[in-house]
């Protein structure tokens, strides 16, 4: 079971201790941690970390280390887990994770601490759960206000600034929503997918798979229940197949714990009671590999020129976009390990808005957006110094250096699912007292894990 | 006033300050304090002095108030514990509150005070929140047993909490449930006998039902304490697994892996041939697959739970290989773990696929993962077969890159594909030797020199070769001296005319210049090989070399079995046992598999029960400890000398050589053990004419009845070396004490009298437990038989080899070699988990293989003709049709020998490897198992 728990500055000092088993060793665990991992050599794993029966598991989450210590013999996999849902009540309960909201709600740490673990032992992590139990109120640095939540980014166009927009709806504690009445009535609901695919040389298709999510953040009143429909088409399992069009088929499906399921077989209705302004309450996750319905976003045709004996290096990406014309993609960039020592890069780009650069030894190619059906180019000429090959090898001038490639692609698909999945509706049985209408806010967006292209 | 002083006093201002804000009227003022207080406490400042007024705060009916100052009580109580108890009755008041919150939050805090004094008080409180009607309160007083337990687990059970909680099983509220369920299995740990969690199917349905209401925590708690339950047949383990697989879809990976865990021991149960089999099959893939998606903390975990069941069941992610294909931006440390897992799934189906991934993977930029899939590929062609050839030729490729990592890598791997496939690939010998030059690493230098050595009479300028590396002889590191060692005599024995010099050089180098006694040992024994009998020498020399086994560094089997009920658990990242890294014993029940049923029938006896591997079904595994993807041949290129070319040449040369020029350094090396083939001199006085006569007589011959093997009597002391004594015995051990049996016989014409017997120092302190007693006097021609008692407690030394045998006028000298079998004692029997522990901890380097020839016993009559020697048998398996043994026995002094016997029926030869932690025993021991199994 868990004998403490700590929480780290990304500069290592302690912003929270809690000892729930009354070990030996105290504070001085938290500063062996830090100098522990710190110190790691860099092949071996920092996950599971052990010192004298002590064992460490930490994550990282926004520059703050969460750790917990055990003794015995239990499933990293929930302390893992517990973490990771640490990381988000404390987001969920502070407004936002970070040095400053939890030095400033140490006594709200300490008390949610002690509803989620008692001796050790997982209570809950329900944001819902604890509300019963919950005393203390979130010190709050700057009052919450909408102007906030539209810097974030709700739709494709804004994103570009944010790296990364699948991020969720808003951050602000749930408790200090309580005295704000009025923005009570919204409901975001995220359908993200993962795209990551694999592609060999020669252009085939090794590995493809898309791993889906559909996340809830709602901030009706709890215990109003809604109603999410999704694409009836839609089907699990390898074998299965629905209807007579090209059904949408996923491989793997599981559901949060508190999804009513009674619907979903016959009309593919999910139904549940969200709990209010939980923070990406995952309703449901999929995964579907191999088959994809539409084709991929992206194909790259690269070609390459080495002249092993001058050192010249000349590559000719040619990128196309296979989406439907009317979509588009967002902050497309191309990274290309280029061999070691590349220096002087003179490029010539298809367009004016994309920008090409030298960074850490690879080629980044930054394309802001690509229209669906477009096709861009870019051709890099580089120098690599080095040592020249010996004479009898200098003639080979096609095969590419060492150290060149894989290519890989991270980019944005607003309004689109790899595999078509789609939310038909979101009801709500709720009706407020005299209010507007809640807002529902319903979005589609892929975006790219590991695209690789291997040149 | 100094500076300090003004320090002082703003540091007890501050003090101060908060202290008038605690006992102030206005509750938001003491509660800002307190939690000011709080946040000190925090960042480490001292705030105890404040424990007085902070405790003045309790009594509120303010709950935010009240948990802040239970907060800092459970901080300070400790340090604090007579201030403590001025809380009690504040905790006690509370536990009767109308308010469920507050009566589970005094109960908890209680709880956490881990003060003596407090848990008299807590009894009663305890009792009735135990039985309260909110379930709230009483999820909390389950865990507050146990923690209870931890400080006082006398008064918890004569208190009889442990009943209480065992009732809460049933509890309507699953969250009750579950914490019981936690709160017993915890403190079950702690008492491994009690039957604390009475698991049967009754209870097991209990858990079952309730395992579907609880919280995702709760049903970790459920499932792990499902996966020590053995249930009765295969259908009862069916209905379980039936009532699991839907967990197998959840969210919460922990929630998965337990269900994983379940379902992989109750598998266990079931028949092959039922449908239900497959089915489960099948639904374990996804879920794990699903793993993989997760964040790279979960997946490095993830892989290295998959990475044993891939080696416990291969067909479940058969189908799979694409999910663990390396991604560029995953961490290192999934990549090498990615890489392992993709080697065991490598088959005839998808070897294309797998090579063409390694190959990418061989020309990235991380060095440390390049080396990996370099190797990776000379396993795949070492364990496909019908691969072997693209894997040559894509090493071939890499080589050609000539970037110097991946050469030496490659020409490692090489070697070890050549002793896979002898005689297939040499046309790549020229290529690897453009590549002479490039190589740096001593274990790639070792692999070419091996390479050369074996195959010289290829290679035309072989002997120009070796000698270019002899130059720098003393740089060397040893692995590659004894190689090159090696290399040359080899080379010589091919072709002798041309390399005399070479081979006179190399030998004078490594018996005269050298500091290592391995290597001067090996130069030795070389050197006397060659001397003495060149044919002999090229027999054992160029001996045809055992293959290398397909797979190497899986993991033991029945460690295997064990980390397997340990799924989803550290023990599963760490692939040790818990024993190895939980303290204080703590959860180090030993769990094993269940044994399969063959039908209904219920198994008869789970005691005995087999590791669980169906015969035919798992590879043939040599432990190996260290590096995943280490050596595949430590045979040769181990710095010592343990191959079994060497080890067979070293018993057909005959003891006396060796023992003069090379074990005698090794004993030199540890005064601790000797080889007990060294003499046991004793010196026997017969002073003729001396008048005392013995009161008893002990001639009694011992009669052979169920002890340990007795060699027959030799003669020890011929007549005619001592004026007509002859001395004839042997060594015998029954019932845990060793004796020297006698004959003496009179062959003089005198009457001998007043024997006594002394023994010289030696190995293993052996010496007489009494005096010799020979009932006098001993007449012409008469003969007499004497059982001498032995002890162990002589004193102790290193035996110097005796070189002459006095022969004074009435005290002769003898000396003979006590077998060791009359040392081994008889608790010589090891615990399993302490025998699989051992023999991984011990290095790879102290392990002796030998052959046993002749002996056409099976596995049985072995083992029972072994134990009554005191070699015990602690588990038997059988892989491919063969036997396999493993052993224990302890030697007086406190050495374990640990040995793995492989018999093959039909094959009168079988294999031995002894593990031992001073190695200069294992030939003595193998001499042991000989002469005992032969007999």
């Amino acid at each position: 079971m868990i004998s403490q728990f700590f929480i780290l500055s990304s500069k290592g000092d302690p912003l929270i201790y809690k000892d729930f088993r009354g070990d030996s060793g105290g504070r001085d665990v938290a500063e062996l941690f830090y100098r522990k991992l710190t110190g790691l050599p860099g092949d071996e794993s920092p996950v599971v970390m052990h010192h004298h029966g002590r064992h460490f598991i930490h994550i990282r989450h926004s520059g703050l280390y969460l750790v917990v210590t055990t003794s015995e013999n239990v499933s990293p996999f929930s302390l893992l887990e517990l973490l990771s849902r640490l990381a988000t009540l404390l987001g969920d309960y502070c407004g936002s994770l970070g040095e400053g909201t939890i030095s400033r709600n140490v006594a709200l740490v300490y008390e949610l601490l002690d509803e989620v673990l008692d001796y050790g032992y997982v209570q809950t992590t329900s944001t819902e759960m604890l509300r019963n139990f919950i005393q203390t109120e979130a010190v709050v640095s700057k009052p919450f206000s909408l102007f906030d939540l539209s810097s974030v980014g709700l739709f494709g166009a804004e994103t570009q600034q944010s790296k990364v927009a699948p991020s969720s709806a808003a951050s602000r504690p749930v408790l200090s929503s309580r005295s704000d009445q009025s923005q009570k009535n919204e409901v975001f609901l995220d359908v993200v997918e993962r795209l990551s695919v694999l592609i060999a040389s020669n252009g085939s298709l090794l590995k493809v798979d898309v791993q889906g999510e559909i996340r809830l953040k709602s901030f009706l009143p709890s215990g109003s229940e809604m109603r999410i429909g999704l694409t009836e088409e839609f089907c699990v399992g390898k074998s299965e197949l629905r209807g007579y069009g090209p059904g949408i088929r996923v491989d793997e499906v599981s559901f949060h714990s508190s999804v009513n399921l009674d619907e979903f077989e016959s009309h593919r209705i999910l139904r549940l009671q969200p709990p209010q302004g939980e923070v990406r309450l995952t309703v449901m996750r999929y995964q579907l590999s191999d088959d994809l319905p539409s084709p991929l976003p992206f194909r790259l045709f690269p070609s390459v020129q080495w002249d092993r004996g001058s050192g010249r290096l000349q590559v000719y990406l040619k990128l196309r976009c296979d989406l439907l014309s009317k979509s588009q993609a967002l902050n497309v960039r191309l990274h290309l390990p280029l061999p070691r020592g590349v220096v002087s890069l003179s490029q010539e780009l298809s367009s004016p808005e994309q920008k090409a650069e030298l960074a850490e030894g690879a080629l980044r190619w930054d394309l802001p957006r690509v229209q669906g059906g477009s096709q861009l180019s870019g051709l890099f000429q580089m120098d690599v110094p080095g040592p020249p090959g010996p004479p009898s090898h200098g003639l080979s001038t096609s095969a590419s250096p060492l150290g060149l490639g894989p290519a890989s692609l991270s980019f944005e698909l607003p309004r689109h699912t790899c595999s078509g999945l789609q939310v038909r509706f979101l009801r709500l049985a709720f009706r407020p007292c005299g209010n507007a209408n809640p807002h529902k806010w319903v979005r589609h967006l892929s975006h790219s894990d590991a695209y690789v292209i291997r040149i | 006033m100094t500076d300090s002083k003004y320090f002082t006093t703003t540091k007890k201002g501050e003090i101060f300050e908060l202290k008038a804000e605690l006992n102030s009227d206005k509750k938001e003022k003491k509660k800002e304090a307190v939690k000011k207080v709080i946040a000190s406490m925090t960042v480490g400042k001292d705030v105890s002095a404040l424990f007085p007024d902070v405790v003045n705060c309790m009594q509120t009916d303010n709950l935010e108030l009240k948990k802040l100052v239970y907060l800092y009580l459970m901080n300070y109580a400790k340090s604090q514990p007579d201030m403590a108890i001025m809380a009690v009755n504040t905790f006690v008041k509370d536990c009767e509150d109308p308010n469920p919150l507050i009566r589970a939050l005094a109960v908890r805090t209680m709880g956490c005070i881990r003060v003596d004094k407090i848990t008299e008080y807590l009894c009663e409180p305890l009792r009735k929140c135990l039985k309260d009607e909110d379930p709230y309160v009483r999820k909390t007083a389950a865990v507050c047993v146990a923690k209870l337990h931890d400080i006082n687990a006398q008064l918890v059970e004569d208190q009889g909490f442990l009943d209480t909680l065992k009732d809460l099983i049933s509890d309507s509220n699953p969250m009750v449930v579950a914490n019981a369920v936690a709160a017993l299995s915890e403190i079950a740990e702690s008492h491994p006998s009690s039957n604390l969690l009475d698991l049967n199917p009754q209870s097991i349905n209990k858990l079952l039902t309730a395992l579907n209401e609880c919280t995702e925590w709760g049903q970790i708690f459920i499932l792990d304490c499902l996966a020590n339950y053995m249930p009765k047949d295969d259908r009862e383990a069916q209905s379980i697994c039936e009532r699991v697989t839907p967990r197998l879809s959840h969210a919460n990976s922990a929630v998965v892996l337990s269900a994983v865990k379940v379902l992989m021991k109750f598998m266990e149960m079931l028949s092959k041939d039922l449908d239900y089999y497959g089915t489960l099959l099948k639904k374990l893939a996804p879920p794990l697959v699903t793993l993989l998606s997760a964040e790279p903390e979960l997946q490095y975990v993830a892989l290295r739970n998959i990475n044993l069941i891939v080696q416990k069941r291969p067909e479940i992610l058969k189908h799979e290989m694409k999910v663990f294909f390396v991604k560029y931006n995953d961490p290192i440390y999934v990549k090498l773990e990615k890489l392992d897992i993709m080697i065991r799934l490598a088959s005839q189906a998808n070897i294309a696929q797998v090579l063409a991934e390694l190959k990418e993977y061989a020309t990235e930029v991380d060095v440390d993962f390049v080396r990996k899939a370099v190797r990776a590929i000379g396993r795949c062609a070492i364990k496909v077969e019908q691969s072997a050839e693209r894997c040559v030729s894509t090493l071939l490729d890499l080589i050609q890159t000539k970037v110097n990592y991946v050469v030496q890598e490659a020409i490692v791997v090489i070697k070890d594909i050549f002793r896979k496939y002898p005689n297939k690939y040499e046309s790549v010998i020229a290529t690897l030797c453009e590549n002479l030059d490039s190589l740096d690493e001593p274990e790639a230098r070792a692999a070419m020199i091996w390479i050369v050595g074996e195959y010289a009479e290829r290679i035309d300028n072989a002997d120009e070769l070796l000698e270019s590396f002899l130059e720098g002889f003393h740089d060397e590191s040893t692995q590659v001296q004894l190689q090159l060692l090696t290399a040359i005599v080899k080379l010589f024995l091919k072709k002798p005319t041309e390399t005399q010099e070479l081979v006179q050089q190399v030998l004078s180098l490594a018996t005269q210049d050298s500091d290592n006694p391995d290597l001067r040992d090996r130069g030795y024994i070389y050197w006397r090989l060659l001397s003495t009998d060149p044919v002999a020498a090229k027999e054992v020399v160029l001996a045809e070399k055992p293959l290398i086994s397909e797979e190497t560094d899986l993991i033991e089997p029945t460690l295997l079995d064990e980390l397997i009920c340990y799924i989803g658990t550290l023990a599963s990242v760490y692939h040790k046992p818990p024993s190895a890294f939980v303290e204080g014993g703590r959860g180090v029940v030993h769990k094993s598999l269940p044994p399969r049923t063959a039908s209904s029938e219920s198994a008869e006896s789970p005691e005995t029960a087999p590791t669980g591997a169906p015969p035919g079904e798992q590879p043939d595994v040599i432990p190996a400890q260290g590096d995943l993807l280490g050596d595949l041949l430590n045979l040769d290129l181990g710095p010592p000398v343990s191959g079994p070319p060497l080890a067979t040449s070293s018993v057909q040369m005959g003891a006396v050589d060796l023992l003069g020029g090379g074990l005698d350094s090794l004993i030199g090396g540890t005064n601790f053990v000797a080889p007990p083939t060294a003499a046991v001199p004793a010196n026997l006085g017969a002073p003729i004419g001396s008048g005392l006569s013995d009161l008893f007589d002990l001639t009694s011959g011992v009669g052979t009845l169920s002890g340990s093997y007795v060699a027959p009597k030799a003669v020890w002391l011929p007549a005619m070396k001592a004026k007509g004594l002859e001395i004839s015995g042997t060594f015998t051990r029954q019932v845990g004490s060793i004796s020297m049996d006698l004959q003496l016989t009179n062959k003089a014409l005198q009457v001998m009298t007043d024997f006594a017997i002394q023994f010289n120092r030696n190995s293993f302190g052996l010496a007489p437990a009494a005096p010799l007693q020979v009932h006098a006097p001993l007449s012409p021609n008469q003969t007499v038989e004497i059982s001498l008692p032995l002890s162990t407690v002589g004193s102790v030394m290193k035996m110097e080899p005796l070189n002459n045998l006095q022969n004074n006028i009435d005290v002769f000298y003898f000396s003979t070699l006590y077998p060791l079998h009359i040392l081994f004692v008889e608790d010589g029997k090891m615990d399993r988990q302490m025998f699989l522990a051992t023999w991984k901890d011990i290095p790879n380097e102290n392990e002796a293989q030998f052959q046993i020839r002749d002996c056409p016993l099976n596995a049985e009559a072995a083992s029972s003709k072994l134990q009554s020697s005191n070699i015990f048998t602690v588990a038997k398996r059988n892989v491919e049709g063969q036997d396999m043994l493993y052993q224990s026995l302890k030697l007086t002094n406190g050495i374990w020998v640990l040995a793995e016997l492989r018999i093959q029926p039909g094959n009168p030869s079988c294999t031995l490897s002894l593990k031992c932690r001073a190695p200069e025993v294992s030939q003595h021991v193998y001499q042991a198992y000989e002469t005992i199994l032969k007999n």
